[in-house]
């Protein structure tokens, strides 16, 4: 590899990192279409900034495109409180016009300004090595780098900082605010690092694969895991994984290095909502096809206990009774016996013992919703799990 | 007759787009009741407890708690949010969630270490809960969620304790489990604040009330103004409950 194909990887993995932080927790606030409108709505920030400072990278280029994000964010909120639009409607008003103004502010001045719309929309991490940054003459490395690096420091502070208050004012807003945690400061001061990190993020990656890195690692996180930390540590590995085989693909393919890490994510995605082990497809298929076997099954044990004469429970005439298919009965029948629920003398189906507890028990739930006596019974059943 | 003053709110006007939905309220609560606040829907009795507690601004009046501003006070106040106010596919345990109680006297950075995690284990034991402590929160039937809000109230061990409906949704076995709790409260002179539907339970769980439509209709012990005249005002209907005695 060479050093240049290092700094790439590791300026996209950063950026990785810098935007999973904050995307977790806008997908947890259900805002995740809030960082499509700060990542658009900042164009016309970073334009005036440049054409101020000469300098994509510049910590006023910065600053004033994260005021841009914020000025988004709270016309977003001001034109949804009218009450005459949603809030969705309200944000595809809101960025458009921004974004259109900095794409007309670019093309005003498109002659003497090395700044285009492709690369706003796509970003070019390839290009990222060359642009150099001189502390006293020698070469300290790519500026991106330094840029997400410093983001990404600060972004690393606040979160431990304010983890706490971040996950009580996402999880419930009314009772953070009761214990003295406003919640306005916490939803403002998260919308300024998301702004910033898209900020920083722009130059190398792009107004569209921001918002993928932001939200894909963190909706893919949140499909496999029950615990915020973990879902945080998760969504920053995908992130970082997709980055790198990203960047390979692109290699490989000889494509574009963002287009190619946004196809990770989306690959990576679909790989888990298919095979997560609890909330994947495959899982709630599995569980609704075992929910089903098994209220099969306490339905026939019921059909028995409430029948003591033999035709009802003779296994030819089952089928009859309880109006299922053959095949159906069948495995109804197998897995009764396989579990010593019931027993078959002559052709003449009887709970056992086991069956009759099993029966009651179950029921008794089912009625009641009372769960100590079946606590036990939830790790050999899907019915009675959720 | 009790003395203290829990909870003085006067003049209190709140509105929503400019449209009131509180009337210059002026309610006095005494320390040590157990007091429900009923009324129809859209009569304001969240917005009441919401203004108490900050979370809405008031367009007029002010709110005393043991006759200092509530900002001052937080330390001395718990809060139940409504069990839907939330959502329960949120990442976090049972035990997660109650530590949240004990966010409010670490105040802001500080972090929950094993005193507060001891104090939210006593209190999912309060409400029977200490089995599921490691249980995610949408694993958790209707019931159970609304314990564990219980739970997150205790654990900061105020003097004052607001709940949003807490009844919502429950079967007879919470409801019971809940309402014992909160008798156990009043006796230890904790006052205790409940936004109530259930008109026939009134006179049996609460020692106080208060009538609100957008208006305060009126406040005082129940054996004294629970009544058909009170509550006709109230729901604007002809009402007859029938008081077991």
């Amino acid at each position: 590899m060479s050093s240049a194909q290092i700094e790439i990887q590791l300026i996209a993995s950063l950026v990785a990192i810098a935007c999973a932080i904050p995307g977790t927790f806008l997908v947890l606030r259900k805002m995740a279409m809030i960082s499509d409108a700060i990542s658009h709505s900042i164009l016309p920030g970073i334009v005036i900034g440049f054409f101020i400072t000469q300098d994509l990278n510049s910590p006023l280029l910065i600053l004033l495109a994260a005021i841009t994000g914020i000025i988004t964010v709270v016309l977003v909120e001001y034109i949804q409180k009218t009450g005459l639009v949603k809030e969705d409607t309200a944000i595809g008003l809101v960025f458009p016009i921004l974004f259109s103004i900095g794409v007309i502010l670019i093309a005003k001045n498109a002659n003497d300004v090395h700044l285009d719309v492709d690369a706003v929309l796509l970003g070019e991490l390839a290009f990222t090595p060359f642009d150099r940054l001189l502390i006293a003459g020698v070469d300290v490395g790519p500026k991106s780098l330094w840029v997400i690096g410093c983001i990404l420091l600060i972004t690393i502070g606040l979160l431990f900082a304010f983890f706490k208050e971040l996950k009580i004012s996402t999880f419930d807003a009314g009772l953070a605010a009761s214990l003295g945690f406003s919640p306005a400061v916490i939803h403002y001061g998260l919308m300024t690092v998301s702004s910033v990190t898209t900020v920083g993020a722009f130059d190398a990656v792009g107004a569209i694969l921001v918002v993928a890195l932001m939200i894909a690692p963190a909706a893919t996180a949140y499909l496999l895991t029950t615990n915020l930390k973990r879902m945080l540590v998760y969504a920053i590995c995908f992130g970082v994984f997709s980055a790198i085989s990203g960047y390979w693909l692109a290699h490989w393919l000889d494509a574009s290095i963002a287009g190619s890490i946004t196809t990770m994510l989306g690959i990576l995605f679909l790989m888990v909502y298919l095979f997560a082990p609890n909330k994947g497809v495959i899982a709630v298929l599995y569980r609704e096809k075992q929910q089903r076997t098994e209220v099969s099954l306490l339905t026939f044990l019921l059909h028995l206990r409430n029948h003591n004469e033999e035709e009802e429970r003779h296994v030819n005439h089952l089928n009859e009774h309880i109006n299922w298919q053959k095949v159906r009965s069948k495995t109804v029948l197998e897995l009764a016996l396989k579990n010593n629920m019931i027993v078959i003398d002559n052709h003449i189906v009887s709970l056992t013992e086991k069956g009759t507890d099993f029966t009651s028990q179950a029921i008794d739930y089912i009625i009641t919703n009372e769960d100590s006596k079946i606590e036990h019974m939830k790790d050999d059943f899907f019915l009675f799990r959720g | 007759m009790k003395n203290n003053i829990a909870i003085k709110v006067d003049d209190l006007t709140v509105a929503y787009n400019y449209k009131p939905v509180l009337w210059d309220i002026d309610l006095e609560i005494p320390e040590g009741v157990l007091m429900a606040i009923v009324g129809p829907n859209g009569a304001g009795k969240s917005t009441l407890i919401k203004s108490i507690l900050g979370i809405l601004n008031p367009i007029a009046g002010s709110v005393s708690i043991y006759g200092k501003s509530y900002e001052k006070q937080r330390a001395l106040v718990a809060y139940v949010p409504q069990k839907g106010s939330v959502d329960w596919d949120f990442p976090t345990t049972a035990l997660d969630v109650v530590m949240m109680g004990t966010y409010g006297s670490l105040g802001w950075i500080k972090r929950p270490g094993q005193k507060e995690k001891k104090l939210a284990l006593e209190a999912l034991e309060k409400v029977g809960m200490l089995p599921f402590k490691n249980r995610q929160i949408s694993q958790l039937s209707g019931g159970q969620q609304q314990r564990i809000f219980l739970a997150r109230a205790l654990v900061q061990d105020a003097s004052i304790y607001f709940m949003d409906e807490p009844f919502q949704g429950v079967d007879a076995t919470t409801e019971i489990a809940i309402i014992n709790i909160l008798k156990e409260l009043r006796k230890a002179n904790k006052t205790v604040i409940v936004v109530h539907h259930d008109l026939q339970t009134v006179p049996e769980y609460f020692d106080w009330v208060t009538f609100l439509n957008v208006k305060k209709i009126a406040t005082g012990p129940v054996k004294d103004i629970f009544n058909d005249d009170n509550l006709t005002k109230t729901y604007g209907i002809n009402y007859k409950v029938s008081i077991q005695e």
